[in-house]
């Protein structure tokens, strides 16, 4: 009993999350007209066509937006891992600060975005730095680092304590021990989260549509720009739509293991 | 117990401490001995993050409580009004508006993510053939940009030739206006829960399958019937990771925005806390109005939030006794 409606229910879950992504890429290989046609049968069986992607990559600014998203998104990533990784190892392993300062940096995840948003638009706008990608990598900073160290806590408390003694009894400095015993250890956990952060970093809109117009515009703004006018080019959207999540769709077939763990702050391991 | 290795010997490395096998007796107290010291040192390694949390932090949360006892428009100087602005937006309907609507998005989206993922959860407790597709197939939506989610939805649910409309039309149910004030709020709350509903799906599923198997064997034998013993030997059990769910998602859907603008662009009725503090501040540039918005969101947020880690904390240690 228990078997059949396992079996009967499994494809409809399946189908539930899967038949929409399959629906959008299928979207961005049709004619307009096979787009705002009524027939069911044409819908699914038509012509294949490039035209979206040919669009989308030669008249609109989808390359520079690919490309800003990818500078920007690494060299926050990169910033954030610089300032989380010490953190969470000072938290994990000596218990600075008894456990409030972790909360307070977790805090920082429930401001409301526009908290930041306000001020640091006036002081962007006042150092001239507003659609720069440098602001942008400043925000995506703060936006990423109390997760970083929060995911990376979890990972630093597996690494046993034990070992980092051995080495200091064994004459390591503070250094070696970093390099050479924590550093190898932690660089699974410290990949995850830097995934994570990155595509966090991507996937963000709320700060790239209010600090950036032309010049660093990202990936989201950029698919935000079709549902701005009047006339909505649906095919091209369709394409911007399966271009962005492309990287996504992958990190999330690549990490199943760790998605559970990294959106839940490490606190379910998954 | 790192100030025993000496500075010499730190700044030879390994390879001499090896040829002499010796160490110096002798230690002077050199800034990176003292820095090295246990008691600075984790405080050294935080340095980054303290000067982020203050810049990141406190400035903002200063700047908006200074301005949100001020009249500031961008245009002339701020002039300083008291509480004012706190009095405007407590009198203002829009504003109890917006904050019930989020209210509604943050009921029905939480409760129909857990109800859901539940009932998936138990269904897929178990050892299949082809479970890590499976999976993965389901964990796809979870970290595709809300903003692309959402204007992916507005496509299939677009009036005249959105497939929604036309499948609903083969079973004879008129189309409908997905986005139409009175629907639209529901409709934006199902798309976040298209996007979520597999991350319950998914803690849930790691709950259940590290329950205590002995209780379990325990109440067969006693013959308690499933409901008896899921309300009494399971839910018990995920209480903490209930709470986690429903703590996690109130901070997300608190600040709300993408989908409001893949979508109605806040009209339609479907204006939420976070969208009326963007109209307020980036749209009328009242800084002064937005930034007591702010503050008020931040405000319910924390005791929203000090409750739920309160429960979750609690929940913890009810399951650990």
């Amino acid at each position: 009993m228990k078997r059949v409606l396992f079996w009967a229910a499994m494809p409809l879950v399946v189908f539930t999350f899967v038949s929409p992504l399959v629906w959008i890429y299928l979207t961005s290989l049709k004619t307009n007209a096979d787009i705002y046609t009524q027939d069911l049968v044409r819908m699914f069986f038509f012509s294949p066509i490039l035209d979206n992607y040919i669009n989308l990559f030669t008249k609109t600014v989808f390359v520079r937006e690919i490309l800003n998203t990818l500078i920007i998104s690494i060299s926050s990533t990169i910033l954030v891992m610089l300032v989380a990784l010490p953190a969470a190892y000072s938290f994990a392993r000596y218990e600075t600060g008894h456990g409030h300062l972790l909360f307070v940096t977790i805090s920082t995840r429930m401001f409301p975005a526009a908290v930041a948003a306000i001020p640091f638009f006036m002081a962007m706008k006042g150092l001239g730095l507003l659609d720069t990608r440098f602001c942008l990598v400043i925000l995506y900073l703060y936006f990423n680092v109390s997760f970083a160290v929060f995911l990376l806590y979890g990972f630093f408390r597996e690494i046993p304590v034990e070992l980092e003694q051995a080495a200091t009894i064994d004459g390591y400095g503070r250094i070696d021990i970093f390099r050479k015993i924590i550093f190898p250890m932690i660089m699974p956990g410290a990949a995850i989260t830097a995934m994570f952060c990155f595509i966090f970093s991507w996937n963000e809109f709320l700060y790239a549509f209010l600090f950036t117009r032309n010049i660093a515009r990202t990936v989201t703004i950029g698919l935000a720009s079709f549902w701005a006018s009047g006339q909505v080019d649906w095919g091209t959207m369709a394409a911007c739509i399966c271009v962005a999540i492309l990287p996504t769709l992958a990190a999330a077939w690549f990490m199943q293991r760790y998605i559970i763990r990294g959106l839940s702050f490490g606190a379910v391991k998954g | 117990m790192a100030n025993n290795v000496s500075e010499a010997t730190r700044q030879a490395g390994p390879s001499i401490r090896e040829m002499s096998g010796d160490y110096p007796k002798v230690r002077e107290r050199t800034f990176w001995s003292v820095l090295s010291d246990d008691k600075y040192y984790k405080w050294l390694l935080l340095v980054p993050l303290l000067l982020v949390l203050i810049i990141f932090m406190l400035y903002p949360l200063l700047y908006c409580l200074w301005y949100s006892f001020h009249e500031f428009g961008m245009v002339k100087a701020a002039t300083f009004i008291g509480f004012e602005n706190y009095r405007d937006v407590l009198r203002d309907g829009e504003f109890w508006l917006a904050l019930g609507r989020t209210g509604i998005v943050l009921v029905i989206s939480i409760g129909a993510e857990l109800s859901i993922g539940m009932a998936v959860a138990v269904l897929f407790n178990r050892e299949f053939k082809g479970q890590n597709p499976i999976r993965g197939f389901i964990l796809l939506p979870l970290l595709i940009a809300p903003l692309a989610v959402s204007m992916m939805w507005n496509f299939f649910l677009q009036y005249d030739f959105g497939i929604v409309n036309l499948v609903l039309g083969l079973v004879g149910i008129p189309k409908m206006s997905w986005f139409a004030p009175g629907v639209g709020l529901y409709t934006i709350a199902a798309i976040s829960i298209w996007q979520w509903t597999p991350f319950s799906i998914f803690v849930l599923l790691a709950g259940l399958k590290s329950l205590p198997r002995d209780s379990f064997e325990a109440a067969k034998v006693d013959g308690a019937g499933p409901w008896y013993t899921f309300r009494r030997l399971t839910l018990p059990n995920l209480a903490p990771l209930i709470m986690i769910i429903v703590l996690l998602r109130t901070m997300w859907l608190v600040r709300l925005f993408d989908p409001l603008y893949g979508t109605t662009r806040g009209g339609a009725d479907t204006e939420l806390l976070d969208w009326q503090i963007y109209r307020n501040t980036f749209v009328y540039f009242d800084i002064g109005r937005g930034s007591t918005l702010a503050i008020i969101s931040l405000f319910l947020t924390m005791i929203v939030c000090g409750v739920l880690f309160n429960q979750l904390m609690k929940a913890l240690s009810a399951t650990s006794e």
